[in-house]
């Protein structure tokens, strides 16, 4: 039993750097792959419904604006959406990705709501890679997204 | 002339104004120390480096509701924290801080005025009893029970720890004791083991790690300050930082050799020799955990009891035969 | 004198809400009385209103600490209802996303344990080095705390190499912090003075009273769902069960150590032994008819999922039975007999995660301050009823 057992440690801690990162004045980067907020890329979406129907949180609404141009909008409720990236996984045609933004607090909620206009897209929905048992038994691993230089969505309340 | 000095003195330095700055200093000294032994920052954005922080924390106190509960006695419940703060503010007066001319008796330094400072900070103790017990409330009856009992422990090594070295020095005065030890710097080694024990209990007294039992927050929530809320628990935790600078003020005096070179010097080594004091003081409440208040009482016989009647022997030996 | 008091609901000891009524004589406890549910959620309800797919983040979110037990334990459920396998390479990184949250709770509960006791520099040092393995996780599941890495058929998210080499390099650094706070926390006297002999659960006792986990490991019972009953690639992963004699908080802290210290060692042996392969098999949308129970060792003890399924896509029922329900009972005998000062400590050693453990739900009439605990059915009947007085308005608006 030692008295006093962390004194040494405690002592050389006088000297070393606090391990407190000063946010917000500091921020840490975060890795990729990281889960942040649902975008959409409008040119790939053939309004299948995937990621309304998978979504645990009722986050995205598909709403058909014209019949006959086949238009459609997207409003993706970002207050109401758990960052889970189920929805990025369920669409066949990868037309949705995560970006790494995760400071979204505001004080009004209807403000976090995006909206997409967009026409159907006649992209060809893809078998997702990782089920494909590929010859010679080396591992696939899902592309990972890039983040594509986007006109901001127009945000409506 | 001499009113206005005596005026100065209560009011100023090193009475109320200093107090009040001071203590606020000490406290973020001590947060400051206790956050880097742990890796942290500590208090940095309010002021430089968060030096206003405990300044902010009172005046944030100041301002919020002050609830009275219906059972408590309001009388007393009102009035323990003023008292509490007179007293810890009456204690600072008997430390030889300014001019001490050991020739003059006066109103600040007399024969016994050792004893009068050790009875006054003894006297919070009682206060925080009373603090606990007038508020009716289950868990802050616990804490004043606790309060008393950890004080039959502490109390008495810290009592032997501190006048063994008024022994060696033959008197019963601040005063004289420091100047004795400045005169002879080399008798201070031998108030070693006492001087540990004095810090040990001071921390006991102050009611830090390993002793904050009386006011255990994950146990019995604030303990004695439970009830207490807006300026009242201000003035308690100001009490509490005050305790804070004249314990170690005491032991500063008593054992490290007093406050020498009149106005100036005395400031200065005031300052030096109690946040040294300080530093040990935050270095033992980083590196040990919550005792139980049963363990208290039991370490205190035996361990720190014994030591200080060691001390008290080794004191008694050399005056004896050397002096 | 005997008087009644309550620890909690909100009590600064208490993470979570939950109302300990205690009974003290002086400073020793006479008798303890648990009432729980301040917490509810309604998680099993809604569960049968969800698909399967959408379960999985749902049942994630039952807990924070332990979240990937409670979806690893549903998605293991479901697959077996499904008739469908997850591969093996799918399986080794389930399991190491299970040893990573196990490692990063038990130091999470040493750093509270340290806190409860009044060790607050423990706590800051513990916590500073989990976040080593929080980084870990952040780079492997895009998440710190809930990983939604499992996924009904397998994993969501391969592992690379440059994360394999990095987690490898990491471990290194976590095994030396730890091997410092055995050698060293456990030798501190003020912490040790306060955790030894202390909340005493005996052997026969513990199995009586049916508690799970380090709880009972720590009275020397081997009990561990990873060798009685294996899942996952636990079968064939070399470990030892940890166990320890003492009994009491101390034995408590020493079997989750050890339990750390067999972590790191798998993490090691799943990382360098990473088969090839896919990741995941597609999983059909609806399952058959059948009900299944699935456990799963769980940071706090042996977490419970009983699945029922009526052949469309979504659950007929939802049971959890979470390891801290499990263990309440037990606290309960060992709070008898203990001090005041030892309550936060007797309660924080069974790692009690409240919100995992919510489940049952008492009716308490205000007027007269009868309690009455009421079945499933007793309560269908009094909603129906009190409907039929009471109808809902048919105009009301989703606020949102």
């Amino acid at each position: 039993m030692k008295i006093a057992a962390f004194l040494p440690e405690l002592l050389r801690h006088l000297f070393k750097k606090p391990a407190t990162i000063d946010y917000p004045f500091e921020k840490l980067e975060v890795p990729k792959d990281f889960r942040g907020t649902p975008i959409l890329k409008p040119e790939l979406c053939i309004s299948c419904r995937a990621c309304v129907r998978d979504c645990p949180a009722e986050a995205i609404e598909i709403l058909t604006e014209n019949e006959a141009e086949k238009k459609f909008k997207m409003i993706i409720h970002n207050d109401r959406c758990v960052h889970c990236a189920q929805c990025v996984e369920s669409c066949p045609t990868d037309a949705m990705f995560m970006n790494q933004e995760f400071e979204l607090a505001t004080f009004d909620r209807h403000t976090l709501k995006a909206s997409y206009v967009y026409v159907r897209a006649t992209v060809k929905p893809k078998v997702p890679e990782r089920n494909k048992v590929p010859e010679g038994g080396k591992t696939v691993t899902p592309a990972a997204p890039q983040t594509p230089q986007l006109p901001q969505p127009p945000e409506t309340k | 002339m001499a009113v206005l000095k005596t005026l100065l003195y209560l009011f100023i330095y090193p009475g109320f104004l200093f107090l009040l700055v001071y203590s606020t200093f000490c406290e973020w000294v001590d947060r400051k120390l206790y956050a880097r032994f742990q890796n942290r920052i500590g208090p940095l954005h309010t002021g430089r480096s968060g030096i206003l922080q405990p300044i902010a924390d009172f005046i944030k106190l100041l301002a919020k509701e002050d609830i009275v509960p219906d059972a408590a006695d309001k009388g007393m419940f009102r009035a323990l924290p003023i008292f509490g703060l007179a007293i810890v503010m009456t204690a600072i007066m008997y430390l030889p801080l300014w001019h001490y001319d050991v020739s003059r008796i006066g109103f600040n330094s007399f024969p016994g005025d050792l004893i009068v400072v050790l009875y006054l900070l003894s006297l919070p103790t009682l206060v925080f009893f009373l603090a606990g017990w007038h508020s009716t409330n289950f868990f802050s009856t616990i804490g004043a029970a606790r309060v008393l009992t950890m004080l039959f422990g502490y109390e008495v090594p810290l009592f032997l720890a501190v006048l063994s070295p008024a022994i060696l020095a033959g008197s019963w005065r601040l005063a004289e004791i420091a100047q004795f030890y400045q005169q002879h710097p080399l008798l201070l080694l031998p108030n070693i083991i006492g001087f540990a024990v004095a810090l040990i209990c001071l921390q006991a007294k102050l009611e830090r790690t390993p002793f904050d039992i009386p006011h255990a927050e994950t146990e019995i929530v604030g303990g004695i300050f439970t009830e207490y809320s807006g300026k009242k628990l201000a003035m308690f935790r100001l009490m509490a930082d005050i305790e804070l600078v004249v314990g170690s003020g005491l032991i500063a005096a008593v054992f490290l050799g007093g406050f020498p070179g009149g106005l100036f010097g005395g400031f200065v080594y005031f300052i030096i020799k109690t946040l040294a004091v300080i530093f040990l003081l935050s270095l033992m409440r980083a590196v040990t955990g919550r005792i139980r208040v049963d363990q208290v009482v039991s370490f205190a016989w035996r361990y720190l009891a014994p030591l200080s009647v060691l001390q008290l022997l080794i004191v008694i030996l050399i005056k004896g035969l050397f002096l | 004198m005997e008087f009644t008091v309550p620890i909690g609901p909100q009590h600064p000891a208490l993470k979570e809400p939950i109302s300990l009524r205690m009974t003290f004589e002086g400073e020793v406890i006479k008798k303890a009385d648990v009432r729980l549910g301040y917490n509810h959620r309604g998680m099993e309800k809604l569960a049968e209103e969800k698909t399967f797919i959408q379960n999985l983040y749902l049942t994630e979110r039952i807990c924070g600490i332990c979240s990937h037990s409670h979806t690893t334990c549903f998605a293991q459920g479901v697959e077996k209802l499904m008739e469908i396998e997850a591969p093996r390479r799918g399986l080794y990184i389930r399991t190491l996303t299970a040893e990573l949250e196990r490692v990063h709770s038990h130091l999470l509960w040493l750093g509270v344990a340290g806190h409860e006791a009044g060790f607050d520099t423990f706590f800051m040092y513990t916590w500073r080095d989990r976040e080593v393995v929080m980084d870990i996780l952040e780079a492997l599941s895009g998440n710190r705390v809930h990983y939604s890495i499992n996924t009904i058929g397998g994993v969501r998210r391969d592992i690379d190499e440059v994360q394999r080499k990095k987690i490898l390099d990491s471990l290194g650094l976590l095994i030396k912090r730890t091997n410092y706070y055995t050698g060293i926390g456990v030798n501190e006297p003020t912490f040790v003075a306060r955790i030894a002999g202390v909340g005493k659960l005996t052997r026969e006792t513990g199995i009586a009273l049916c508690a799970v986990g380090p709880t009972i490991r720590a009275s020397g019972v081997v009990q561990d769902v990873r060798k009685d009953d294996p899942y996952a690639v636990y079968a064939e992963l070399p470990f030892d069960v940890c166990t320890a004699d003492s009994c009491d908080v101390l034995g408590r802290v020493v079997v989750r150590v050890k339990e750390l210290l067999e972590s790191y060692k798998m993490i090691e042996y799943l990382l360098k032994n990473l088969p090839a392969g896919p990741i995941s098999v597609k999983a059909p949308r609806k399952a058959k008819e059948n009900e299944v129970v699935s456990r799963y060792e769980a940071p706090r003890g042996e977490n419970m999922h009983y699945i029922k399924s009526n052949g469309s896509d979504k659950p007929e029922r939802l049971k959890v039975r979470a390891p801290t329900l499990a263990n309440y009972p037990a606290t309960l005998e060992m709070l008898k007999e203990g001090f005041i000062a030892d309550i936060p400590l007797i309660f924080a050693a069974i790692d009690p995660c409240i919100c995992c453990a919510e489940r049952t739900v008492q009716m308490v009439d205000a007027r007269s301050g009868e309690e009455k605990i009421l079945t499933l059915a007793e309560l269908r009947r009094y909603s129906i009823d009190y409907y039929k007085k009471n109808p809902i308005r048919k105009e009301a608006e989703w606020p949102f």
